[in-house]
């Protein structure tokens, strides 16, 4: 999936272990500006079902249901405008 | 036809179990262990004995610490009904893991190893202090009806908090890496070594049957036999339910998330109401142990160290075949936790901490019908504690909400 716009970011916590994809995604959606697009990549498994849900309860937007490629999992997440 | 085969075979075999109906499943599982082999659901003691083994090989002369004693320290893994079922347990996550294309070593920084070495010796003595860890002191010790069970939990709860607080300071936490991209969604590719898991999975699991099947015809200990098979379902669940009970109560403090706990408080209803009727019909409880200050105190470094390590004393046995190298830390952390303990329990902990304070069996006290609407009115009031903090949206990290309302 391809997304044209200049507030595209990759946030990179494969290897790191619950709770840091939920700490860390959410600290940093928190400071990035509206209209931004972050791609998490992630493989523990638990953040599967963790990191989607609480970045939504947060208010943030998931983009795409939660990839799960092999053991490693994508979520495209938009701060909304 | 191939659609319908497709959509179960994915929900069955690749997928996550929903979490719930993992945990519920397991309480059952549970009581029905305890009714058919007489132990209740435990890990630490096993991996206590461990460390007596590693005495053993070191020279030590075991024969006097009382600890081992007290936790019938004799024979080998291969022998004991828990160290059959802890080795069903690794062979149940691991084909579980398979199945769903889980497996794949993973390599954190030497800031986490060193976090689950900390961590894991530090929750391997609390557990061993209190006499069990989140199964036998919680998940499979409420049910029991000691009243450790109780301060073991309300220690853990406390003691999470604080793990939390330590694994969020900037030194533990590190920075995450955050890069600039022009595009997005193309870097994940499918491997081969990820799309032939599920059959090696099965092939794994014939070969476990096969296992059961030469045990069989060779006589061996129906309880071993019945205690292997246990382990391996109870493997297979935490993994495929991903089961962590440290997240039951983290979670919570971290961000109001409840699902976790409301699932343990389930598995535990039922797990009481099935093992009433197992006690009731004579059969001796298994984990009636001191309610003092061991096991509140135990409760509260157990609490502090899964949080700090990133994994309990169960989470750390699905992890490790995950692949997650961070987990195989946990698992050595908890050894030698376990067995400092052996061989403190002597120089003070039993006199001071342990001996003077009571078993209370729930049971003696109030009879089977207090016992049990006691044990569920504790369990409920966690779950109203849990969904209360979910509902008023409570927690440490930062919301978008709050944020913005922060910057104006």
């Amino acid at each position: 999936m391809m997304k044209q716009t200049d507030k595209l970011y990759l946030l990179d916590l494969r290897g790191e272990p619950c709770p840091y994809p939920v700490i860390f995604s959410l600290n940093t959606l928190g400071k990035l500006a509206k209209g931004s697009i972050v791609e998490v990549l992630a493989d523990c498994p638990q953040s599967f079902i963790s990191v989607p849900e609480e970045v939504v309860k947060a208010g943030y937007e998931m983009m795409e249901i939660p990839q799960k490629i092999g053991p490693t999992l994508r979520f495209l997440i938009k701060v909304p405008e | 036809m191939i659609s319908l085969y497709k959509i179960y075979y994915l929900r069955i075999v690749e997928n996550f179990w929903e979490q719930k109906s993992s945990v519920i499943a397991l309480g059952v599982l549970s009581a029905l262990y305890f009714g058919s082999v007489g132990v209740a659901w435990a890990v630490t003691g096993e991996f206590t004995r461990w460390g007596g083994h590693f005495l053993e090989i070191i020279g030590v002369d075991v024969s006097h610490y009382t600890y081992l004693k007290l936790i019938n320290f004799a024979g080998s893994p291969l022998t004991r009904i828990d160290g059959v079922m802890v080795i069903g347990m690794f062979s149940g996550a691991f084909i579980s893991a398979l199945f769903g294309q889980n497996v794949k070593l993973r390599l954190p920084s030497g800031r986490r190893i060193l976090q689950a070495l900390l961590g894991g010796i530090i929750a391997g003595f609390g557990t061993r202090m209190a006499m069990g860890c989140n199964l036998a002191a919680l998940f499979t010790g409420i049910p029991q009806f000691s009243f450790h069970t109780w301060l073991f939990t309300f220690g853990t709860i406390v003691g999470t908090f604080y793990g939390l607080k330590l694994s969020m300071h900037p030194l533990m936490m590190g920075e995450p890496k955050l890069v600039s991209v022009k595009t997005v969604g193309n870097m994940l590719q499918d491997r081969w070594y990820y799309r032939v898991q599920p059959y090696i999975g099965f092939l794994g699991l014939i070969l476990f049957i096969l296992y059961l099947l030469q045990k069989v015809s060779a006589n061996y200990a129906l309880n071993l036999l019945i205690a292997t098979c246990f382990g391996f379902g109870f493997g297979f669940l935490i993994q495929k339910g991903q089961i962590c009970f440290t997240s039951a109560f983290r979670d919570l403090w971290l961000i109001g998330r409840s699902k976790m706990t409301k699932a343990l408080v389930w598995g535990m209803v039922v797990q009481t109401l099935i093992t009433a009727v197992f006690l009731a019909q004579g059969m001796p409880p298994k984990v009636i142990w001191w309610a003092g200050p061991g096991a509140l105190l135990g409760g509260a470094l157990f609490g502090l160290g899964i949080v700090i390590a990133g994994g309990c004393e169960t989470g750390w046995m699905y992890r490790s075949v995950e692949g997650q190298i961070q987990f195989w830390f946990v698992g050595i952390g908890n050894v030698i936790g376990a067995t400092i303990l052996i061989l403190a329990w002597d120089s003070g902990i039993y006199t001071w901490l342990v001996e003077p304070f009571p078993r209370i069996n729930l049971v003696t006290n109030f009879g089977y019908v207090g016992a049990i609407i006691l044990t569920i009115a504790m369990l409920f009031s966690l779950y109203i504690w849990a969904d209360w903090r979910q509902v008023s949206n409570q927690g440490i990290v930062v919301r978008r909400s709050k944020h913005d309302e922060a910057n104006g």
